[in-house]
């Protein structure tokens, strides 16, 4: 980076007026990574066929599992492969889509233009819908033969079928089965500023920035401002990146990153017993994880709150399913949400008391206070809770026969077994803090008539409940280091590697100066270098998988 | 480790012909890559029948001591006890095969994972979603799955679509079907040409579809350039994927060789309502989901849909439960204590009972539909194995494996095989050879091996 | 009070295996609250019928046939073919000049309702005295003893309606009723006890009846899951219901003081008000403050009975119900509030039993906010 560009970007920052006062030490600088590409995830996908073709679209089908890297599936979509039963179903997709897009009421909206007959070809009409939906599908500017081809394949298809609209649908399922469509592809250009030096071109450029902060594809502007060269110049960039942060697409891509972060694709699979749990019902789930987003979207995001105090706010939202869960009265039970704030007395505060956490990590009939504890360790905090040792015998300490009423009596036990003692350490004083909300997320305060205690230490700071355990995550510093962590890895697609480190120390501290404001640090990144970072050398990667693997 | 691939199919002027005007079957030797010198004849037309392929997976292992009796060598007649009683009635149809171990060479036993993926893909993990090398099946699918429909079929009654023990590689995982419906969809559908049919005309939209594949297929060119060696091969696989979606259509556009043994199966929803169909992992909902998937996987395969297939009855966690019970299968294989007077877990033994019967359900079905002069499970080999053997400490050696069918008479059964501490690697390289593999030696490290279980050999 | 034990076997497991976790409480502060499930009148059934010695009464079906030729029975029923709900119009239009005899129970003379001829019952002492005889607030009539012995209960709507089939507990009024309530949620009951100190015993609480109009919260198997939230029926911010009754805690026992109280019902296609005149509530609240049950007895209206009764129309086929006879003998049994004229009275004492889970009761908050949450 030279002088005169650091200058420049200060200047920029100061005029926007970001509360920046002075101009801050410039950020390490970063190798970068080799020219990659990003299978769309799911919701990617989904965000993209809306944004281009509208929420009325139906997008069915599986998608192949993503492997968590770093903590995010979105990292493992940087190394993630389509496999043919994968393909079958984009396949499958695409043509459900396509003939959606060309449906009686659809058509009317989506193809600009009217045919000169409906049962023949017509190459004018074909050209002009190909020629718009590709640069929205393919997230730049269309090379002739992207927009040649379809239509020679719609031109075929309509002569074979007698209807235009029918080979109009075949040339979009041809775009929608493409890898321009289905990969984010880095393409690089020489970069002007360093010779013999590559640097990301435009619409890559577009498309990092909108996957961050959107997760979707670009809108038209930002791939008109990408084709104009906007996005290499500090200005056009700071430019943009201020209308995407302004825009209320903001609040869709930062759901997307936190229910990444917290791994709450998990939902997909939660069940409970109903002998068990009568009150939880599939609207529950649903309900608790739209809460706790919901509550960082409110406090964090629309709020520009301090990031930590997730895990101390009493504020949220309550719906009707919710309240009986929570045993609180809701002022609309029929639907909706409303602002609800936890008492100030009680033991809930914070997003890791919600519904949400105790739910997903619990059994179906019974808690878990390792499965929350190392939920807590490892999505809030980035920290690696190594697995159970393969040989362990659970039976001789957690016996359900045994004297031991509740789980800190069962996992004290552990504790008498060397090879457990380590880990469990790590993750049940976590645990045992959230044991008065059971499996399903309500309160109670014994567990098979014996009194909870709900105290313990998160790394020497002692709590007494889950309220106290809140606080005590608010100043871990590991908290915020691993939101950066994680929001960086999320907005590179890459598990960062030692080669980052002083990088990811940069931002944490400005983070920090910031008052642990999210949308400053959405734009620092954004605005970063280090985004657009990229090598001709291979870079070795140091992604580790974490494991979401149901232990206890 | 050596495999002969199949050449890939050239698009060959598909999208061309398509655009002259005139429609271009492209004509494919007839299921080539299954003519074998022991494949039996089809009884209708003499056309020799298909190989197949199919793994079944179950959760947390067995009972040892109350599962299967064991042997000092490989002889004929398994011996039962009480948690496989049940299939004494499909006896005549497995091979067990006890004793085999799973040398590590200082890595972890990752539990409840290793165990899998060391017995599947002959290489230990690395780590606890490491997938180091291809699942058998897809090895074997590589051979046998190229001209039908679908290359594999995967399906779970475990209710979680990426538990699914069929991968390419850690990143290269497809979805298993988790809903019966779907699944019949899938295979049964729309796109479904009957067999036995008696006219036969290629569908338009077959063609279109083609086409548009082909076009796609033209896009590889432009974009193999400046992308790292490892993403290339993503490409590569990608690119795969479309071909081997190409030469389904293939198949469609040809008249379907008749198997009367294909009978089309209904929609498992009563009245198509699938709304009240049951999901869960309450062990009952498993078990009624996977016998509807297996009589449909059975008929795809009678259908000549697919030559290979993948089942999960429990995942390797197995979430499975009953009503009412605060502890899961998986749980109570840890933390039931052991019955002094039974010598079991007694709920955790009753889990495994019922897995059993799933297995004898599973063979069986193969076993009751017709085909050539035999069934269809007597050209179908099943590979039936789990994670651990004891679940209670997570004990890896002597993993239980079944298999299941005759591979169109390359294997005998009724046999208990006793591995003797050699690597379970071997059971996966013998399958695999049956399958028609040019395969002289299988797996990493200490779980490579070259020895083939000759006495299940014909 | 035995008679919901079976059909509800949890409310005792529940009680006793959790341990006072939150008690139940509306949304305001000092205050529980509830909402009523299962609504039925208290009819005791023994195990042999001795109540109704002569067995239970016909229907106006069975009356109908008797009076019809052979011819007309062949003629009014397609020879035979017509099910007795088929030809409901034409049986319940068997005034002499073809009138519905239940809009006019006078218009025919039918066979005398067979009644209670048992000697116990469900209910409280209403009036105090333990002979029946009339006072200057009753008529005479006849006395039960209490199922705990209890002399002096009154309780003639039991007298009335025991032997009435449909009215028992296999029978499908009650039933049918329970079942429209809560599969749509009209008319139904909500409590409130506020002012309360110890939720277990307090000398001085108030209760409060209102209509919902938000329905029950269920589980997934259809069961009534405690802790919904309840909107109070409130066009324009005013309770459309909103008696209210003193009463104090004892044991965890609620009791009222006597009191005119109006609660909603729907029940068997009817909307109606339901004035209890000197009512009182005995409710029991489970331990673990999730549930309730209890009894409210007092004197309900001779018209108010019939108007309901006479509009059970073709639910009556099944039910088995006539309304002459009931409309004949409900104005013979009653025993409460005499007509200052002619001295006959004009209430029935009467006895129903319910029970409840805990509920949050949401008040309007302001009088804009209310108007859009009547309910009609």
């Amino acid at each position: 980076m030279t002088p005169h560009r650091i200058l420049h970007r200060c200047a920029i920052v100061a005029v926007v007026g970001l509360g920046l006062a002075a101009c801050e030490d410039p950020a390490p600088p970063i190798p970068g990574y080799e020219p990659s590409f990003r299978v769309l995830t799911e919701s990617q996908y989904r965000n993209t066929i809306a944004d281009v073709f509208g929420a009325q679209i139906v997008v069915g089908g599986s998608f192949d599992p993503l492997v968590r890297t770093n903590g995010l599936l979105a990292v493992g979509a940087t190394s993630a492969h389509v496999t043919p039963s994968g393909l079958e179903q984009f396949d499958r997709r695409a043509r459900s889509i396509a003939a959606q897009v060309i449906d009686d009421t659809n058509r009317r909206i989506l193809i600009p233009c009217t045919p000169a007959s409906e049962t023949a070809a017509d190459d004018a009409c074909a050209t002009q819908f190909f020629s718009q939906v590709g640069r929205l599908l393919y997230r730049r500017a269309v090379t002739p033969d992207e927009v040649t081809i379809p239509v020679a394949v719609a031109h075929a298809a309509a002569k074979d079928l007698g209807s235009f609209y029918e080979g109009i649908a075949a040339g979009l399922h041809g775009m929608l089965v493409s890898p321009a469509f289905l990969f984010a592809i880095d393409v690089t250009e020489p970069d002007p500023a360093a010779a013999g030096k590559p640097r990301l071109d435009g619409f890559t450029k577009a498309s990092r920035l909108s996957f961050f902060l959107w997760n979707s594809s670009p809108d038209e502007p930002l791939l008109a401002a990408a084709e104009k060269g906007e996005l290499h110049d500090p200005k056009g960039l700071t430019r943009q990146v201020e209308r995407m942060l302004a825009s209320p697409k903001l609040e869709a891509g930062m759901r997307a990153f936190f229910n990444d972060m917290l791994a709450f694709d998990d939902f997909a699979k939660i069940e409970k017993d109903t002998i068990i749990y009568p009150a939880f019902s599939a609207a529950v789930a649903e309900s608790a994880r739209e809460q706790t987003l919901r509550t960082i979207i409110d406090v964090a995001i629309a709020g520009e709150g301090d990031y930590r105090d997730l895990f101390t706010t009493r504020k949220t939202v309550m719906n009707g399913p919710l309240g009986r869960i929570y045993q609180v009265p809701v002022e609309r039970p029929d639907g909706g949400w409303m602002p609800y704030e936890f008492p100030e007395t009680g033991p809930r505060a914070g997003i890791v008391s919600h519904v949400s956490f105790a739910a997903l990590y619990s059994h179906p009939g019974r808690s878990s206070p390792t499965l929350r504890g190392r939920a807590i360790r490892e999505s809030l905090l980035c920290q690696k809770v190594p697995d159970p040792p393969g040989d362990v015998d659970f039976s001789l300490f957690n016996d359900p026969n045994s004297p031991n009423k509740t789980a800190r009596e069962r996992l004290t036990a552990h504790s008498t077994v060397a090879t457990c003692a380590g880990c469990h350490k790590l993750t049940d004083p976590i645990g045992l803090a959230l044991e008065k909300i059971d499996g399903a997320g309500q309160m109670r305060t014994t567990e098979n008539g014996a009194p909870i205690d709900t105290a313990g230490d998160l790394d020497g700071v002692p709590y007494a409940d889950a309220a106290g355990l809140g606080r005590a995550m608010r100043d871990n510093p590991a908290a915020p280091s691993c939101l950066v962590n994680r929001m960086y890895s999320y907005a590179s697609g890459q598990a960062p590697t030692k080669a980052e480190r002083d990088y990811l120390a940069f931002l944490e501290k400005s983070f920090a100066s910031d008052g642990y404001r999210i949308p400053r640090l959405l734009r620092k990144i954004a605005l970063s270098d280090a985004l657009f970072a990229v090598s001709d050398q291979p870079v070795r990667s140091a992604g580790v998988a974490s494991s979401k693997d149901d232990k206890s | 480790m050596s495999i002969l691939l199949p050449k890939p199919t050239t698009r060959r002027g598909a999208l061309r012909g398509l655009l002259g005007g005139t429609a271009v079957a492209v004509s494919l030797p007839f299921l080539d890559s299954f003519l074998t010198d022991n494949g039996k004849a089809l009884a209708a037309t003499g056309a020799p029948l298909p190989l197949r392929f199919g793994t079944w997976y179950w959760g947390l292992g067995h009972t040892p001591g109350h599962a299967i009796v064991p042997k000092r060598q490989t002889s004929e007649g398994i011996e039962f006890l009480q948690e496989c009683k049940p299939l004494e009635r499909v006896r005549e149809h497995l091979n067990f095969y006890g004793g085999f171990n799973m040398p590590l060479d200082g890595r972890s036993n990752y539990t409840h994972f290793t165990g899998w993926v060391a017995s599947r893909t002959g290489t230990a993990p690395s780590g606890n979603n490491d997938i180091p090398a291809p699942t058998l099946d897809l090895l074997i699918s590589d051979v046998i799955g190229n001209n039908t429909r679908f290359r594999t079929l995967d399906m779970t009654a475990a209710g979680i679509p990426r538990e699914n023990y069929s991968a390419r590689s850690t990143n290269s995982r497809a979805a298993a079907e988790a809903s019966p419906m779907s699944l019949y969809a899938r295979v049964f559908g729309s796109e479904f040409v009957d067999p036995n049919k008696a006219d036969f005309k290629p569908d338009a939209r077959v063609m279109v579809r083609k086409s548009v594949l082909s076009a796609v297929g033209e896009q590889s060119k432009s974009l193999m350039t400046k992308i790292s060696a490892a993403d290339r091969v993503r490409l590569d696989e990608y690119f795969t994927s479309i071909r081997s979606l190409e030469n389904q259509l293939d198949l469609q556009l040809q008249k379907p060789q008749p198997n009367l043994a294909c009978s089309i199966p209904k929609s498992p929803a009563p009245d198509g309502d699938e709304q009240n169909m049951p999901q869960g992992l309450e062990v009952e909902t498993v078990i009624s989901n996977h016998r509807i998937m297996t009589q449909l996987a059975a008929m795809a395969v009678a259908c000549n849909q697919t030559n290979v297939f993948n089942m999960v009855f429990s995942d390797n966690f197995s979430h499975m439960r009953m009503p009412g019970e605060t502890y899961t299968h998986h749980l109570l294989t840890h933390e039931e204590t052991v019955d002094k007077t039974l010598g079991y877990q007694p709920k955790a033994f009753w889990f495994n009972c019922r897995t059993m019967e799933a297995f004898a359900t599973f063979v069986e079905t193969f076993a009751n539909i017709r085909e050539g002069d035999g069934n269809l499970l007597d050209n179908t080999l099943i590979f039936a194995a789990t994670e651990t053997n004891y679940a209670r400490v997570h004990s890896i050696d002597g993993v239980p494996i079944f298999t299941a069918g005759r591979a169109g008479g390359r294997v005998k059964t009724g046999l208990h095989v006793v591995g003797n501490g050699d690597p379970i690697t071997r059971v996966g390289l013998t399958a695999m050879q049956a399958m028609g593999l040019s395969l002289d030696k299988w797996g990493t490290k200490s779980l490579q091996t070259s020895k083939t279980i000759t006495e299940i050999l014909a | 009070m035995l008679r919901f034990l079976t059909r509800h076997a949890t409310w005792m497991g529940v009680a006793g295996l959790l341990a006072a976790a939150a008690m139940p409480s509306s949304a305001r502060a000092n205050s529980l609250g509830f909402v009523i499930t299962i609504w039925n009148t208290a009819i005791y059934e023994s195990k042999f019928i001795d109540e109704c010695p002569a067995g239970f009464n016909v229907g106006y079906d069975e009356i109908w046939w008797r009076g019809l030729s052979k011819e007309d029975r062949a003629k009014y029923t397609d020879n035979g073919l017509k099910s007795r709900l088929d030809r409901y119009f034409n049986a319940i239009r068997r005034g002499p000049n073809g009138e519905d005899v239940c809009m006019y129970p006078t218009s025919v003379q039918d066979p005398p309702l067979l009644t209670v001829e048992g000697q116990q019952s469900y209910g409280v002492n209403l009036d105090g005295n333990v002979d029946g005889s009339p006072t200057e607030k009753t008529c005479k009539h006849e006395n039960f003893v209490g199922l705990d012995g209890t002399p002096g209960v009154d309780n003639q709507i039991y007298r009335l309606l025991g032997c009435v089939y449909g009215f028992r507990s296999y029978g499908q009024f009650e039933v049918n009723a329970n079942e429209n309530r809560k599969s749509n949620g009209n008319g139904m009951t909500l409590i409130e006890v506020t002012g309360v100190d110890d939720p277990r015993n307090d000398p001085e609480v108030t209760v409060s009846f209102y209509r919902a109009i938000d329905q029950y919260t269920l589980d997934g198997s259809g069961a009534f899951l405690p802790f919904g939230s309840y909107r109070i029926d409130a066009p324009g911010g005013k309770p459309r219901y909103a008696s209210s009754v003193k009463g104090r805690i004892d044991n965890g026992v609620l009791t009222t003081e006597p009191g005119d109280v109006n609660l909603p019902f729907y029940g068997n296609y009817t909307y109606m008000n339901q004035l209890i005149q000197d009512m009182r509530l005995k409710m029991e609240l489970s331990e673990d403050g999730k549930s309730a049950r209890g009894m409210v007895a007092g004197y309900y209206g001779v018209d108010q009975l019939m108007f309901y009764i006479g509009g059970l129309g073709p639910i009556s086929s099944t039910a088995i119900s006539n309304c002459p006879s009931i409309y004949v003998a409900a104005h013979e049994l009653a025993d409460g509030h005499p007509d200052p004229q002619t001295g006959k009275c004009t209430s029935l004492s009467s006895a129903f039993n319910f029970t409840a889970v805990a509920a949050y009761i949401i008040h309007p908050k302001t009088t804009a906010d209310a108007a859009a949450t009547g309910r009609n």
